[in-house]
């Protein structure tokens, strides 16, 4: 057995391998994670932020929340209730909320009358401190007032409406939804009739029904998300049946989800599938056989599956993104195996296998190295989707060019049948039309133009690193979302407060501070309301302080109190209770604890995260925020207080490395050309990068003149540029006396790889179709003007 | 809680109920009712009302002026034992004090407010389905003599509320409220009567004068 046949049987025992490992992966499960959120990398320096953060995305990301409208009130009410007993049919929900249990307002309550003498609404507070209290007129008020809100006391027991306003001022509220017929309801006036009466005109009043659905399983589960879909849809159908006029709003982490599962397998499909076929087109087109076509898919087919294994193995699974670059990447691992092809066509009738192999892998080797690098800087991003990228990219385009080595000069031993001459009249007709024309002087002109033209398109570039281009906003669930919120009030989760104290009560009173200085935003206007911990149970300090307060202006005249509650009619021993109780309560404390087993912490319970390592910690949520600065700024010199704003910081952190991209450019560019020097000494090294280095300077123009915003995705995407551009002056300065042979393989490669990037370019997430559109251009560029190299190795050869 | 103004819209106005709950004779008599008192875009009357409270010795007894509109809303004006007015508008309730303080609450404010407000611009609007959502409606005698009674539909609301019962002839003559805990109030209305405008005074309550108002102390 020869050398040549032991290659192929050492691929062929790799390539069973690498099947063997795939289908153990793969059997019976894909791998695939959609968890957009996970491509995010930890972006706050306090880890009881990103705990935080991480609590709230769970808290949100297991619910699916549906607003049911009709314009009358009890077909809205009906069928709320017939969609959420849909939704219940299906195990895929664990509970649904639609109806609210009544709630006992005495047990609601009881927690702060036990308490009620170390607590005063800030309103009483101040008023009693300056003495401004009027007791007989509070009492006369309580007693006479024809109306009363919310939840109230008895005047047995809050006779001048202390604890009263103490209940009014909790900020309970943070919803718009009202209790209706035992739903969470809210109205709006709109223009009705979508679906059935598009005639009216008349804006009617529409009743919307809150039905909340938690799941039992993640939302970026492909079952569940499926089974969510589904359940959703008959249950909208179903309702819809019996009334027509019916609208579900819906939103939910899992639909977000589902869209961008749905959209990235769509696109794998597309860019796959449109790679490929456009990849054999352009192989037969070029070479008019089967064999190279087959061992062209052999090669990539290889490269692809040894990428997937080597990723699931090191990752335990594969991001989607991963694969919809993947599917992008068919284009640019053929490049080895189209240089052979090239070759094989070139050398016509003196094809030998064993030294045409020789003869192109230095080249190939060189260009792999390039390709290695740029992928490698990708590993580099914090970025935990680009380092899988990277990692993919490297494994494929490594065994793809392995293929070549091992298993390629085995199945191509027979010289090309086609005629060298004719298959590549076309690039012969160009290089010879470039040789002739194309002077060292034109070069430098050619440069020097393509210079000048980028300078004002860099002048007008402007950058974008808004968290956007991670996370796509399908419009119709976008839009459905924004209604979501606008009507029942439910907030945006990703800015807010995390307090901190060594003790809970050192929680409580860093707390209280911040809420007197939002208070004061709050009048400013700058948000609409705040939910902090204190508001609901006050420090120890401050229930001393109300204490004293009701001991020093309420209870200290008992004889004057006396002879009050007398004239006023109150029983005996209602005036005996109220003066019993303010004796025994001495001493005591409300806790957090208290309050956490009370009903009427329900809703708010999340605020408190209790112990973490450094202590404890709560969560304050500030509401419409229409001036984010001024709430870092009220935070930054507040002790134990930490403003959260994870969009914000995402989107920091993108301009950060969008920067540091920039650094790193050059010194790839340096490492690219010291890879190069190796092989072909100073200047050569340096014509070999300049078609590449002027295709970047270019790229950045063409997106100043189109005003393309800049983020560090199309950075990252230069890198490639870099890498991949220069592949293809290294293949034509190898070319040698096959040159009208390399360049046809070079305009193949090119055109496989561009269709691939090309195919990316239309990908709906911004970070890939912005990566797309880059290598597009930046490739695209760089193999026009590849043949200068050409021109200056013709007078050195 | 938000009972006595769901009450008082009814006093007011009674409403042209329409349910299947009720009976084709219920039914006629309560869209009689409503019609009779729907004509009137002004309603003036005196009202007393008792307190019957577990805490208090003796009855709580509140004496005063109520005016509705159909185009502002309605105006509580209490004038025994102390002087204070209440203004029930399209999306808020106006306080105001003896020495013309005002003190306003928005129902986006205060939990509960908006449903209350909704259910009054339901009456107003004629909206015959929107009362039934919040309460069983039973109704008996004939439009010269009349009486209904009001059972909360929530669970919520039954929790303090029991019973709301509203008698009357041409206008509403007594509204009895019997709350959970026992405790009850009686409504009793007299001199009411019909008119189309409202008077200068009046006005100055209801639409939000900031200018005027601001002079006062």
């Amino acid at each position: 057995m020869n050398a040549v046949k032991i290659r192929a049987y050492l691929w062929l025992v790799l390539a069973l391998g690498v099947a063997g490992i795939c289908t153990m992966q793969f059997y019976n499960k894909f791998p695939l994670q959609t968890n957009l959120l996970l491509l995010l990398p930890p972006t706050e320096r306090n880890p009881v932020a990103e705990y935080a953060v991480q609590k709230l995305a769970d808290i949100a990301g297991n619910r699916a929340v549906f607003l049911i409208g009709h314009p009358s009130s009890e077909p809205a009410t009906i069928a709320a209730k017939a969609f959420s007993t849909s939704l219940g049919e299906h195990q895929v929900f664990r509970k649904i909320i639609a109806d609210i249990p009544a709630v006992d307002p005495k047990q609601w309550t009881e927690v702060y009358l036990q308490h009620q003498f170390n607590l005063l609404a800030d309103a009483d507070r101040s008023l009693l401190m300056n003495g401004n209290v009027n007791l007989e007129n509070r009492l006369q008020q309580k007693l006479y007032a024809p109306f009363q809100f919310g939840l109230t006391l008895s005047p047995a027991d809050d006779p001048f409406g202390f604890t009263d306003a103490w209940i009014a001022s909790l900020p309970l509220k943070n919803l718009k939804l009202e209790p209706e017929n035992g739903m969470l309801v809210t109205h709006s006036v709109e223009q009705w009739g979508a679906g059935n009466d598009k005639t009216g005109t008349n804006k009617t009043d529409i009743t919307w029904v809150f039905v909340s659905a938690e799941l039992t399983g993640s939302a970026y589960d492909n079952q569940v998300q499926q089974q969510v879909i589904d359940a959703v849809r008959v249950a909208e159908t179903k309702i819809k049946q019996h009334y027509p006029a019916t609208e579900v709003l819906r939103t939910g982490t899992v639909f977000y989800a589902e869209t961008a599962r749905a959209n990235a397998e769509r696109e794998v499909d597309l860019i796959g599938a449109g790679s490929l076929v456009g990849m054999l087109a352009l192989l037969y087109l070029v070479f008019r056989s089967i064999r190279p076509l087959a061992l062209g898919l052999l090669s990539v087919g290889f490269g692809i599956s040894a990428a997937l294994a080597a990723t699931v193995w090191f990752y335990g699974e594969i991001h989607l993104i991963t694969l919809v670059f993947g599917a992008s990447l068919i284009g640019e691992a053929i490049d080895y195996a189209i240089q052979y092809f090239a070759a094989h066509l070139g050398a016509g009738d003196t094809w030998e296998p064993e030294s045409g192999l020789r003869r192109i892998a230095p080249g190939l080797t060189v260009a792999l190295s390039t390709s290695l690098l740029g992928y490698s800087a990708l590993t580099l991003a914090p970025f935990p989707a680009l380092s899988q990228i990277g990692l993919f990219a490297v494994v494929g385009l490594g065994s793809a060019w392995l293929t070549v080595f091992l298993l390629l000069p085995t199945f191509l031993v027979k010289p090309n049948s086609r005629d060298p001459e004719l298959a590549v009249a076309g690039p012969k007709f160009l290089l010879n039309w470039w040789q002739a024309h194309i002077t060292k002087r034109a070069c430098y002109v050619i440069a020097a133009f393509i210079l000048v033209v980028s300078i004002p398109g860099w002048l007008q570039l402007h950058a974008d690193d808004d968290v956007h281009l991670l996370i796509t906003r399908p419009p119709l669930l976008a839009s459905q979302e924004s209604k979501i919120r606008e009507l029942s009030g439910i907030g945006n989760s990703s800015q807010f407060f995390l307090v901190e104290g060594k003790t809970a009560d050192e929680v409580l009173v860093n707390e209280e501070k911040l809420t007197a200085r939002l208070a004061a935003l709050a009048e400013q206007g700058k948000i609409s309301s705040y939910q902090g911990i204190s508001s609901f149970v006050p420090s120890i300090a401050t229930q001393q302080k109300n204490r004293e307060l009701w001991s020093a202006h309420v209870f200290s005249d008992v004889g004057l109190l006396n002879a009050m509650f007398e004239s006023a009619g109150l029983r005996d021993e209602v005036i005996k209770n109220q003066i019993d109780t303010f004796k025994a309560s001495e001493g005591s404390i409300l806790s957090i604890e208290d309050w956490l087993k009370s009903p009427i912490s329900a809703s708010t319970r999340n605020l408190w995260l209790g112990q973490t390592h450094h202590g404890f910690a709560a969560l304050g949520l500030p509401q419409g925020i229409n001036d984010v600065d001024s709430l870092r700024d009220i935070a930054a010199d507040l002790k134990g207080i930490t403003f959260v704003d994870k969009a914000g910081s995402i989107s920091e952190l993108l301009k950060n490395y969008r920067e540091w991209g920039s650094l790193w450019i050059l010194g790839l560019i340096a490492l690219v050309y010291g890879v190069l020097f190796v092989r072909y000494r100073g200047l050569q090294a340096f014509v070999i990068m300049t078609p590449t280095l002027l295709a970047i300077s270019l790229t950045f123009g063409v997106f100043g003149y189109l005003h393309i915003p800049l983020s560090l995705f199309n950075i990252m995407a230069l890198m490639l540029v870099l890498g991949v551009g220069v592949n293809y002056s290294i293949f034509l300065r190898e070319g040698g006396v096959h040159a009208a042979a390399s360049l046809a393989g070079v305009f193949l490669s090119a055109g496989t790889t561009l269709l691939s990037f090309g195919l990316l370019a239309f990908s709906s997430m911004q970070a890939l179709s912005s990566f797309g559109l880059t290598l597009l251009i930046g490739v695209g560029i760089a193999v026009l003007v590849a043949p200068m190299v050409l021109t200056f190795e013709s007078k050195h050869a | 809680m938000q009972r006595k103004i769901i009450t008082l819209a009814l006093a007011l106005l009674t409403v042209v109920f329409s349910s299947t709950a009720v009976s084709a004779a219920e039914v006629d008599l309560l869209n009689k009712i409503g019609h009779k008192i729907e004509q009137h875009a002004v309603i003036r009357a005196e009202f007393t009302q008792t307190k019957q409270m577990q805490a208090l010795k003796r009855p709580l007894i509140t004496t005063g002026k109520l005016t509705y509109s159909r185009s502002y809303g309605v105006l509580w004006q209490i004038l025994q034992p102390y002087n204070i007015s209440y203004v029930l508008g399209e999306d808020k309730i106006i306080e105001i004090d003896a020495n013309g303080l005002r003190k306003e609450r928005s129902f986006r404010d205060v939990p509960g407010l908006a449903q209350v407000g909704r259910v009054f611009r339901a009456i107003l609007g004629a909206n015959v389905s929107a009362l039934n959502t919040y309460f069983e409606v039973t109704a008996q005698g004939d439009t010269d003599k009349w009486k209904l009674a009001l059972i909360p539909r929530q669970q919520q609301l039954l929790k303090s509320l029991s019973l709301i019962e509203l008698s009357g002839g041409q206008f509403v003559e007594t509204i009895i409220i019997t709350e959970a805990s026992g405790d009850t109030a009686t409504l009793r209305f007299r001199k009411t009567l019909g008119a189309t405008d409202l008077i200068d005074t009046e006005l100055q309550l209801f639409s939000t004068p900031t200018a005027s108002l601001k002079t006062t102390p």
